[in-house]
């Protein structure tokens, strides 16, 4: 007698929410991006070498000598306190002014974009990204269920138009849009940024509309280039409610082994978000905030900043130059003044996920651009990471998918 | 009695990540059959690696690139390291599809009806303009697939003549060579077969994806698709799938261990063999596991019984 073949025992019992996670043909090959000898262009990986070691190693055993008790104990779940002192003064130089109990800290950025998705989405409610956006904010929005609106980008941001365009559709629908999310700076992963004029009017969009702007800036203090533009936040000071939520991290200033991040939110908004901490972990490792506290209390620290962004700045400068000197016309790319990556685009008819196993098998990847997106747009596109390779392994990498293109591009043609 | 093995696992073909977990679950298994197990990665290494420790066996739970096509097998010929599954000579023919279909075609074994066109050949000798000719004498659907990949890695189904050109161009970044196949409308099978002198068929394994077509989410995402064994197929049709699949293997030169793919046609009910893979899956959703305990076999009796075979070549 022939049976049905079970893998999956408890596959009557998942939520509908596990539906969209599931493994991908790119995932898989990227896998193969992992070794050494891969030159890859794919993960943001902040170099974390530059960081002093030892220096690391003083503040633990200082830590443990002088309050291993406390700093190895629960914590408060709004976040160590010290730390978000000097939190205040990171956000200071990105020209915010914002006290302690205005902040909270989270595990890592994409916890602080898993809570606020947890706050403020029930299935099917509808929300906004810039397009394409932060793959890791796609999929923590979809896992609640969000119906996503995507908004395109150009080296300007966000559409302005089309975004009012379509907050006055949802409007007469009677839908309300619970928020609009973007990266501003350099974004991940266009690599462009929110002009000025921009930034004022989706604020004014927000207001009209009455929905919140998730302004995630992780990339903000990386600027290569140019004078710094004011956060959105930070120009949300008419009216007596406050239409942004800023949320940022240390994975990109400091480390991501330490997973840190935060949120600065209206009062009642953090409230919520306390809650579903309490709900998940608890409390944000004592331990590594203790540590950053340290970091940051050491006045050096920015002097690491300098250094990271001479790092990235030349090996956004290589990775811009071999493009210019090697890419086929018919090609364009972002060019970022800060941040990690720059966007690819190369002719309609080429496909970036399938190129990347021929890439792959020549020991260079990325990220095919259509997991950028919510639909199956992209697929000509792709995001290259400038901060991981040094500038020898980034000049040498963009040459070999350029040639890898151009063959392509031949092949295609012999079709026509 | 307590041996020595390597798992090979990993590499650098690009069905790393499924090695990777075929190689785990093998060497858990070697584990709880009180075997002392080394997991190797495949890379620059690997030759010392392989010498620096006594080694009874070397486990092949690679795929693809390296571990299929006879690389891997030559190593561990050269320094006297017996190995599972099919030999040097066996993993060069089943490697390129191209070459087994003509062994198949020239022995009488069914395999569907193909053209092969190299990437050169359309850069430089206009091999574009065959296409009309090569749809007119085999038909529409087609399948577009390149000659040496496995876990249906670059592989498409063609409805339309003009949707030939983006499936040929993406079949080509996996290989330097491209096979046009008709599509055979029909039950997709899985005959694992295992033994030395006389080599066995394990029960079949029916395949029913959800979707019309069995491509790589199909194959790897739980869900996509479902597996009936044995195959609900007559017991006289049984028996011919599994002799074509014997055939097959012995064809191929091929001893211990091979999973062949067939396409049993729905109205002609002919048998045409796909491909055969030298190093069949091991992970939780693979057909030869599988295949094995419905024949009343465990994972770890398998692995037991293929590191037997192979100790004793």
């Amino acid at each position: 007698m022939s049976k049905k073949i079970t893998f999956d025992y408890w596959q009557h019992l998942y939520s509908n929410r596990t539906e969209n996670m599931f493994s991908s043909e790119i995932r898989d090959l990227l896998s193969l991006s992992a070794r050494p000898d891969i030159i890859s262009f794919a993960g943001g990986l902040p170099e974390v070498r530059a960081l002093n070691f030892q220096k690391l190693e003083r503040y633990i055993k200082r830590i443990l000598k002088a309050d291993g008790d406390i700093s190895l104990q629960y914590g408060g779940s709004d976040g160590y306190y010290p730390l978000r002192t000097k939190l205040i003064e990171v956000m200071k130089l990105e020209g915010l002014d914002v006290v302690e109990e205005d902040i909270i800290t989270t595990t890592g950025g994409q916890q602080a974009l898993d809570l606020l998705a947890k706050v403020f989405i029930n299935p099917g409610d509808t929300i906004i990204v810039e397009s394409p956006a932060y793959t890791g904010a796609l999929n923590s929005f979809s896992s609640y269920e969000a119906k996503i609106i995507e908004i395109p980008v150009d080296d300007n941001g966000i559409d302005i138009s089309s975004l009012e365009e379509r907050l006055k559709e949802q409007e007469k629908k009677k839908v309300q849009v619970k928020f609009i999310y973007l990266v501003p700076n350099f974004s991940n992963p266009s690599g462009r940024t929110l002009s000025l004029h921009r930034r004022k009017k989706i604020l004014e969009l927000a207001k009209k509309y009455r929905t919140i702007i998730l302004e995630d800036n992780p990339y903000g203090m990386l600027r290569y280039e140019g004078k710094p533009l004011p956060t959105i936040k930070e120009l949300d000071t008419k009216g007596d409610n406050q239409n942004v939520i800023y949320l940022s991290t240390l994975s990109k200033l400091f480390a991501p082994g330490f997973r840190i991040g935060w949120i600065v939110a209206p009062h009642p908004i953090l409230e919520k978000i306390i809650l579903g901490i309490q709900s998940t972990i608890l409390c944000v490792s004592t331990f590594t905030q203790r540590i950053a506290y340290e970091y940051f209390s050491d006045p050096s620290w920015s002097e690491n900043i300098d250094e990271f962004i001479k790092i990235y700045s030349k090996r956004r400068d290589v990775m811009l130059k071999t493009l210019e000197e090697s890419f086929p016309e018919g090609s364009d790319w972002s060019k970022p003044k800060g941040g990690f990556f720059i966007w690819l685009k190369l002719p309609d008819y080429l496909n970036t996920k399938e190129i990347l196993a021929d890439a792959v098998r020549n020991k260079v990847a990325y990220v095919p651009g259509s997991g950028f997106y919510a639909d199956d747009r992209g697929l000509s596109e792709a995001r290259l990471a400038f901060c991981t390779e040094n500038t020898e392994r980034i000049e040498k990498g963009i040459k070999i998918l350029s040639r890898i293109v151009k063959e392509k591009i031949k092949l295609y043609k012999s079709f026509k | 009695m307590k041996k020595n093995i390597a798992v090979l696992m990993g590499g650098r073909s690009l069905e790393r990540e499924i090695s990777i977990k075929s190689g785990q679950r093998v060497s858990n298994a070697l584990k709880k059959l009180g075997h002392n197990v080394i997991k190797l990665d495949i890379d620059e290494s690997i030759v010392d690696n392989l010498n620096s420790e006594k080694i009874d066996l070397a486990y092949i739970a690679l795929h693809g690139k390296d571990g299929e096509d006879g690389t891997i097998q030559e190593i561990l010929e050269v320094l006297n390291i017996p190995y599972t599954g099919p030999g040097v000579y066996p993993n060069i023919l089943s490697f390129d599809k191209i070459i087994s279909k003509q062994i198949f075609i020239s022995l009488g074994i069914p395999t569907p009806p193909f053209y092969f066109l190299n990437a050169s050949s359309f850069r430089e000798l206009g091999s574009s303009k065959l296409l009309p000719f090569i749809v007119k004498k085999i038909g529409l659907p087609l399948v577009v697939k390149p000659s040496a990949q496995g876990s249906a890695l670059g592989i498409k189904l063609v409805n339309k003549a003009e949707d030939l050109p983006d499936a040929i161009i993406s079949a080509l970044g996996y290989s330097k060579k491209v096979i046009l196949e008709k599509f055979i409308d029909g039950i997709e099978l899985a005959v694992s077969i295992i033994g030395k002198e006389k080599p066995k068929a394990l029960p079949v394994v029916e395949i029913v994806p959800k979707k019309k077509f069995f491509d790589f989410e199909s194959r790897s995402k739980i869900g996509e698709t479902d597996y009936f064994v044995p195959a609900r197929i007559s017991s006289s049709l049984n028996e011919k799938v599994e002799e074509v699949a014997i055939a097959v293997h012995n064809s191929l030169k091929c001893t211990k261990l091979s999973r062949v793919d067939i396409m049993l046609d729905r109205k002609e009910k002919i048998p045409y063999v796909l491909e055969l893979n030298t190093s069949p899956g091991m992970t939780d959703t693979s057909l030869l596991p599988m295949a094995a305990e419905e024949a009343g076999i465990s994972f770890e009796e398998l692995i037991d019984k293929i590191i037997k075979m192979s100790l004793s070549d």
